[in-house]
């Protein structure tokens, strides 16, 4: 049992360590969104973005929750999600879109050391995360007729 | 609604879902440090030949990946800059390493965050790791094709 211990208090300092970090990102984020839309301006993206994002079976709003995810980090995405209403093959969709390209300025910089392109594994991603988004939202409406 | 008011209600609604992701998050990155203190990782890597064979990968190319996959792209790239050094990896090895975890990494953490948000937690990882095994398998027979100079 002793063994445990240093483990333990490491996951603890991890994870005192993290909802830090999550308190700093998506409290701000989240009163940032949240003035924006009081001014209109999420409805304005939203709007433009409506047709793209109908194509994932996504509100045009979700458009902030990804920009903010690519350039941010998923945390920052998650500061929106909270505030959207989203059914669970929404949010299903948006997660695994989200969950695939993150946090691009830092993760595509790490990934470079193995010899992958930033470009590349920037444009890599970005691709794959559509395709899955595009995919995941096809079968869960042709085959599980939506959820 | 006047701002002040729009603020407060904005900030008592991030904190109560941070506070409720709490109770998920910490018992998982604990799990999470055990599982590494007993070298789990280390002990799973024989049971992977299959699924490398597929990837047309080494055997070598096991503890980077899944330190990646399981532990986060921090941690399998420090892994991963280590073999490149050491020369357990051929350089084809280690970019297709690469396209694998900027796809799939810090696959548990992940989907538990996003599941606390109500996401469905197979689906996000089943995808996830299907569309990377894909992806790299095409990286590879195109990497061999293509340039094997990289070999």
């Amino acid at each position: 049992m002793k063994t445990l211990v240093e483990p333990i208090k490491k996951g603890l300092q991890k994870s005192l360590h993290l909802l830090w970090l999550l308190i700093k990102i998506i409290v701000p984020v989240s009163c940032l969104v949240a003035i924006l839309d009081y001014y209109g301006f999420v409805e304005l993206i939203a709007g433009f973005f409506t047709p793209a994002m109908a194509l994932f079976g996504l509100p045009g709003e979700a458009t902030i929750a990804l920009l903010l995810s690519f350039f941010v980090n998923f945390y920052a995405a998650l500061g929106v999600i909270a505030t959207m209403n989203l059914s669970s093959q929404q949010i299903t969709v948006l997660a695994v879109m989200i969950g695939i390209c993150h946090e691009l300025p830092v993760e595509t910089v790490i990934c470079s050391y193995t010899g992958l392109r930033i470009p590349v594994s920037a444009a890599l991603r970005l691709f794959t995360a559509l395709l899955a988004g595009l995919i995941l939202n096809l079968i869960y409406n042709l085959i599980l007729g939506g959820v | 609604m006047e701002i002040a008011t729009l603020l407060i209600t904005t900030i008592t609604e991030t904190l109560l879902s941070i506070a409720q992701l709490a109770l998920l998050l910490v018992p998982i990155l604990i799990a999470i440090e055990i599982a590494r203190h007993y070298q789990v990782i280390e002990k799973i890597t024989g049971k992977t030949k299959g699924a490398l064979r597929f990837l047309l990968l080494p055997q070598e190319a096991a503890l980077p990946l899944l330190a990646g996959i399981f532990f986060g792209i921090v941690f399998g790239s420090a892994l991963i800059i280590d073999y490149a050094k050491e020369g357990f990896l051929k350089k084809r090895d280690l970019l297709l390493i690469g396209i694998f975890l900027s796809i799939s990494h810090s696959v548990v953490e992940d989907t538990f965050i996003f599941a606390v948000f109500g996401a469905n937690p197979l689906v996000l990882i089943t995808t996830r790791t299907i569309l990377a095994i894909i992806i790299t398998r095409l990286a590879a027979s195109l990497i061999d094709r293509f340039a094997p100079e990289a070999n």
